[in-house]
């Protein structure tokens, strides 16, 4: 039986009022939108009263070599062996690679154990850390009141939130990749294996000297919460603006094929980290 | 048969590989260096190489006066931690140029390799200092 121009009309009609009933049928309920807001002239005046931590903050790492015998973490029993064997293994000079692949430092190890600068933005609602490597490229502290997401997405440097007591910025960070080392050196240090949390406070112990305390929570490698200070101390000269450092760069060497392009080759690496051949040019 | 030499060829190749690859690494310690001896090494750049996280400086020189000159690979910090611990550039030196080093050998003494701690650019007679931790010394800027 063939359909006539009105049997085909009605049945377009008929499918036109079909299908949006369907859709809205089957469209699932979206939460509302949250719109990070365009700040205020009010918020950028607000951020002017912050205190001032302009600048580039170094760390301070004899503090840091101090602390990995006068503050060590409370390990618990399995953990602590893993790390009698590193400190053995670093003694006899093979030091295990905490941090290797190029893979980010991560939080907290990035404020615990980095040999390189950092610098701090204020912008309303949020303090940004710029560290000079890529191992310790970025960490974003929301300050805006929000509270840690529903759903967890770990990631190297977590989920942070903060909020001003006076001078000093609190923050609380969770949703860390299990991953993330739990570090007190370079050649020490274990991943967190989940369910880590840090809280912090930063503030200013003196004009150019910065604490970090940390309470690091890591139930799956520690006995009870750690708590330590990092202390990073300002330089303001313009020579010495971080500048940019890709680490991947440390396996390769700048060098020109054959074609006359400027390429990067690999160099030799040791299984501890160090540089053992580089290809001539 | 064929296809067993093949086989094998395969898996040959595959474990030269697997013996030379490259180890990809960040930040590392120094722990493979003997902090107890500090050595000084006098010759020719052959490249510096300016990378994050580890400067390397590969030069052909002598410890000694009567020794054949050999050629050596030293590992430092990285280029920003150079700059503000020592003023450090780039092109502080060029291929040719003759240095003096001041460096912890590895631990194997069969490896020309250590770790810098300062280079003298010997046309000038300057200094820069290679050591991190020197940063916290007083007197910043």
């Amino acid at each position: 039986m063939k359909s006539g121009p009105i049997g085909i009309a009605s049945a377009a009609v008929f499918a036109m009022c079909l299908v949006p009933s369907i859709a809205v049928a089957q469209a699932p309920k979206k939460a509302p939108s949250v719109i990070n807001p365009p700040p205020t002239a009010q918020d950028w005046a607000d951020i002017a009263k912050l205190p001032d931590w302009s600048g580039v903050w170094n760390p301070k790492i004899s503090d840091q070599d101090a602390q990995v015998k006068t503050n060590p973490p409370p390990w618990n029993e399995e953990a602590a062996k893993k790390i009698a064997k590193m400190f053995a293994e670093e003694k006899a000079g093979r030091p295990f690679l905490v941090f290797s692949n190029c893979l980010p430092e991560a939080h907290p190890s990035w404020m615990l154990v980095t040999h390189n600068a950092m610098e701090v933005l204020f912008t309303p609602g949020r303090v940004t850390m710029l560290g000079e490597s890529d191992g310790n490229r970025l960490r974003r502290i929301y300050t805006d009141g929000r509270g840690h997401p529903e759903t967890s997405d770990p990631t190297f440097h977590g989920h942070s939130i903060g909020h001003w007591e006076g001078d000093t910025l609190v923050i609380d960070t969770t949703d860390i990749v299990p991953q993330a080392p739990l570090a007190i050196s370079e050649a020490a240090g274990l991943p967190n294996n989940g369910d880590l949390h840090v809280i912090e406070r930063i503030h200013l112990a003196e004009k150019d000297i910065l604490h970090d305390d940390l309470e690091i929570i890591a139930p799956h490698i520690l006995t009870k919460p750690w708590k330590t200070t990092r202390i990073f101390f300002r330089q303001r000269a313009r020579k010495f603006d971080i500048v940019e450092g890709v680490c991947a760069t440390g396996d390769l060497v700048e060098r020109v094929n054959a074609d006359g392009d400027h390429i990067f080759v690999p160099v030799q690496k040791s299984e501890w980290g160090h540089t053992t051949a580089i290809p001539a040019k | 048969m064929r296809q067993v030499m093949k086989s094998f060829a395969a898996l040959a190749l595959l474990a030269a590989m697997a013996t030379g690859i490259s180890q990809v690494a960040a930040h590392h310690s120094a722990a493979m260096f003997d902090f107890s001896k500090t050595q000084t090494l006098k010759g020719k750049v052959v490249e510096l190489r300016w990378v994050n996280p580890h400067v390397t400086l590969t030069m052909t020189g002598t410890l000694t006066a009567d020794e054949a000159p050999g050629e050596w690979l030293m590992e430092t910090t990285s280029p920003g931690n150079l700059v503000r611990v020592g003023g450090w550039r780039r092109d502080i030196v060029k291929p040719g140029d003759e240095v003096e080093v001041v460096f912890h050998p590895l631990r194997d003494p069969d490896k020309k390799m250590g770790l810098m701690r300062q280079l003298t650019t010997l046309s000038n007679g300057e200094v820069f200092a290679a050591n991190i931790r020197d940063q916290e010394k007083p007197g910043l800027e």
